[in-house]
């Protein structure tokens, strides 16, 4: 009875109570919710979530209208709903748009519209539209821009081999270097707003009908950034889309469209500064949406508090978050049972997150020379003898001062090896620094070599696990087991027994009993 | 497979009792030290006053520096002595240690022969307060005490460096006992890993048991050629009753007691550590837990210091 109730008895029941409650949550996910172990799934089902957010007029009624993407040819649409507390919502089938009304508010508001897409697929570019009618209408900025317009054109004549003027003037446009004439042709200030704009008044010039679709580019990376864009000419009896930076004909595979022709993306009446952000998640969201329905279906509750029903943002959050407790426990494996000293307990754990960021080779290369040059630094301070706080503190600076270099310098460049150089931690890094340094000088230079191996090798070995797309998968969609890591790692707590750098460390002891 | 074999099972390092790391921390740190007891050894400032309290010999403090101001004032402090040592109060395996040998018109020179000058000097303290070689980084206070003579007993046996006598200190009785010997290699240090001497040391009578360099056996120091299985250190009941005392001095069950022997003042304690290292197994060439066992079941309770080392003694005679 002693036993069971040590502490070890008690943490191993523990370990093996959450060891059944993940078994039985796993196969409740599995069967109810129809997630997968697989992190890839036969069709790619992605979630798009656009955040609206703006500041309400005082006393008006508020009116928020978003144009939706449309059940078409391209993509199936799973689900989509809008998440927006107090707010009444209106959908129109027919013109695809969602309309939000509201009582007067104050502060500012935030509304959420989601929609669940799969089966995306490519589209020759043939949409059953009306016919534009009427003479395109030419909007230049000044005469002088206006002027030089048929120049360009010329300019834009001379590649025999685009398939039609559209891909003529955009390959023009994104031609590098610029042709110094489309150079001074151009906008000081680009973006893809501008540039698309300007390419449909050059199309409207030789009397082509073009307009801009709104939509958003599938890809996982994507936080909170903005619509993106593609052009829509009419030419000879049908729309054509076009890639707006490539001149490619069809919509992608990777773009589902908002809002097309000549109705806005949204309109905001009773607020001001109004805003629209998107965010794209795939694969696991997608089983995790999936389920949703099917929970829905079911009319289960309990997914209404998982993590699986938040918005994007934080999911996409909670998913780096969930790969921790493995990197913990590895380093507890290294440290307690395997026995191998690093510089700072959770140094290599950080290195590795990082090197996830950056990619592993870009990541190790950028991260030694920051490292090799902060030595430098520090074997010159040495020599002026600063105190301690503020000679760290010296290298911190320094540190940010070479990531801000080599981040300048790779983009320049284009080297993208030395743009991941923000990631990496700025204060670990300085300690790193400093550490190696004087353990260098007080212990001589293999010590100071051997902990710096240690701490990349153990780097490179946690590396090799989070940056695994299906143990990432797992610890998100079954986060249960993360339950279970904890008390491996509180059991490692009472761990007793050798390590394994001690077997070797001890190993003369055993030859001498030999001996004797 | 041969590479292999430089790992042993770690059933035969059970069976032949050897204290691991994990062990050590679980099994006998944690439940024979109370962490509030800590700051009484870590310090040692504070170790000094106990040991002073109970007329333990300790090297003479001289002054305690607790303020980067006071720093400048470190001649006026060190006037009247010639030779002395500064040390991080906080500090841990001889870390920050500056040893000067001679002291005089403003240059200040250490063990190893080295001129410093007032500036560099003063640098050294400023390291110490800002914490650069305590424990936990924290601020720390810089001690001056006198410099050890040490005694002629240890002479050849060591490369430069003072060779300190290390017992573990179990419930108040002295289990095991090692000296390390600085080399060459070791840069004066006395850490075994570095390539310093381990010699274990024959908890009954102070004779060396076996010498080990790098995990060999030796016989001979590397360096001096000194014959190390000569070695009987002087009053080895005085420096056994120091560690004794240190229990109830701190009330820590396991600790290890550095004991330096003054060539006029006898035995006196350096400092005590609360989370002693193993390498002393090493030293020793066998394990530590059959001592430790042995403590716990077979020798008597509540005995004084005194006669706790008589017992001690006595076992082998």
């Amino acid at each position: 009875m002693k036993k069971i109730f040590s502490v070890r008895g008690i943490l191993t029941l523990f370990l093996l109570l959450s060891i059944g409650f993940a078994g039985v949550a796993t196969y409740y996910k599995i069967t109810h919710w129809g997630f997968s172990i697989n992190p890839k799934e036969k069709t790619d089902v992605w979630t798009i979530d656009a955040h609206i957010s703006f500041t309400p007029l005082p006393n008006e009624n508020i009116e928020v209208v978003l144009a939706t993407p449309r059940n078409g040819d391209e993509y199936k649409i799973l689900s989509e709903d809008v998440l927006a507390k107090g707010y009444e919502t209106l959908k129109d089938n027919v013109a695809n748009r969602i309309k939000i009304t509201s009582a007067p508010r104050k502060k500012i508001q935030n509304i959420y519209y989601r929609v669940m897409i799969y089966d995306n697929a490519e589209v020759s570019g043939k949409l059953r539209e009306d016919a534009p009618k009427g003479k395109p209408v030419v909007h230049f900025e000044d005469e002088q821009q206006a002027g030089m317009a048929e120049e360009i054109w010329e300019l834009a004549a001379q590649n025999t081999e685009a398939v039609s003027d559209t891909q003529r003037i955009i390959l023009l446009f994104n031609q590098k270097p610029l042709n110094p004439q489309v150079d001074a042709f151009l906008p000081v200030k680009k973006n893809q707003r501008i540039m698309s704009d300007l390419i449909i008044n050059m199309l409207a010039y030789k009397g082509i009908h073009a307009r801009i679709i709104r939509g958003v580019k599938l890809s996982e990376r994507k936080n909170e950034a903005s619509a993106d864009l593609m052009i829509e000419t009419y030419e000879n009896g049908k729309w054509i889309v076009y890639d707006k930076d490539t001149g490619n004909t069809g919509l992608p595979k990777d773009f589902v469209v908002f809002q097309r022709g000549n109705v806005s993306l949204l309109d905001v009446s009773g607020g001001k500064s109004s805003k629209i952000d998107f965010s794209v998640m795939k694969a696991l969201s997608s089983s995790f949406k999936m389920a949703g329905r099917r929970a829905k279906y079911e009319d289960s509750k309990i997914f209404d508090y998982t993590i699986y029903n938040l918005p994007m943002i934080e999911q996409n959050t909670l998913k780096w978050l969930m790969i921790f407790p493995l990197g913990i426990l590895l380093v507890v494996l290294m440290r307690n049972v395997i026995g191998i000293s690093t510089m700072g307990t959770f140094t290599p754990m950080l290195i590795a997150m990082s090197l996830v960021k950056t990619g592993f080779i870009p990541g190790l290369l950028c991260y030694g020379l920051i490292i090799g040059l902060g030595l430098l630094l520090r074997v010159m301070l040495t020599k002026l003898n600063l105190l301690l706080v503020p000679r760290i503190s010296a290298v911190v600076v320094f540190v940010i001062l070479i990531m801000q270099v080599l981040t300048t310098i790779g983009y320049n460049m284009d080297f993208r090896i030395a743009e991941s150089a923000v990631f990496f931690p700025i204060i670990i890094t300085a300690w790193i620094i400093e550490r190696a340094s004087i353990t260098w000088e007080e212990e001589g230079i293999r010590n100071s070599v051997k902990q710096i191996f240690n701490s990349v090798i153990v780097a490179i070995i946690t590396y090799a696990v989070i940056s695994s797309a299906y143990i990432r998968h797992i610890m998100f969609a079954f986060n249960e087991w993360n339950l279970v890591i904890l008390f491996i790692i509180m059991l490692l707590g009472t761990y007793t027994g050798y390590r394994l750098t001690e077997l070797k460390r001890f190993s003369p002891l055993v030859d001498k009993e030999k001996k004797q | 497979m041969n590479w292999l074999k430089i790992f042993s099972y770690p059933r035969k390092l059970h069976e032949i009792g050897v204290l691991g790391m994990n062990a050590r921390n679980y099994k006998v740190i944690s439940k024979c030290n109370k962490r509030s007891l800590y700051p009484l050894v870590d310090d040692k400032v504070q170790t000094k006053m106990l040991a002073n309290k109970i007329n333990i010999n300790t090297p003479k403090m001289i002054g305690v520096i607790e303020h980067q101001y006071q720093v400048k004032d470190l001649p006026d402090i060190v006037s009247g002595h010639s030779e002395f040592v500064i040390k991080p109060s906080h500090g841990s395996g001889g870390k920050g240690v500056l040893v000067i040998k001679q002291f005089s018109d403003g240059i200040f020179i250490t063990a190893s022969e080295k001129k410093l000058t007032f500036k560099e000097v003063y640098q050294h303290v400023s390291n110490i307060l800002s914490g650069l070689y305590s424990l936990g980084g924290q601020y720390d206070v810089a001690l001056i005490e006198e410099l050890v003579h040490f005694s002629n007993a240890f002479e050849s046996y060591s490369y430069q460096g003072i060779p300190d006598v290390r017992v573990i200190v179990y419930k108040g009785y002295p289990a095991m006992a090692m000296t390390r010997l600085a080399t060459k290699e070791s840069a004066g240090r006395a850490n075994l890993h570095q390539g310093a001497v381990g010699v274990g040391l024959d908890i009954h009578t102070g004779r060396t048991l076996q010498a080990v360099c790098h995990n060999v056996p030796i016989k001979i120091h590397p360096d001096t050629g000194a014959d190390l299985f000569s070695i009987k250190v002087p009053m080895w009941r005085e420096h056994l009753l120091i560690g004794a005392q240190a229990y109830e001095m701190t009330g820590l069950a396991y600790l290890g007691a550095d004991i330096v022997l003054d060539r006029d003042r006898g035995p006196m304690m350096l400092e005590l550590n609360a989370r002693p290292g193993l390498a002393v197994q090493i030293a020793n060439g066998k394990g530590l837990i059959e001592a430790l066992k042995k403590i716990d079941k077979e020798y008597p309770k509540n005995l004084s210091p005194e006669e706790r080392i008589d017992f001690v003694l006595n076992l082998k005679k």
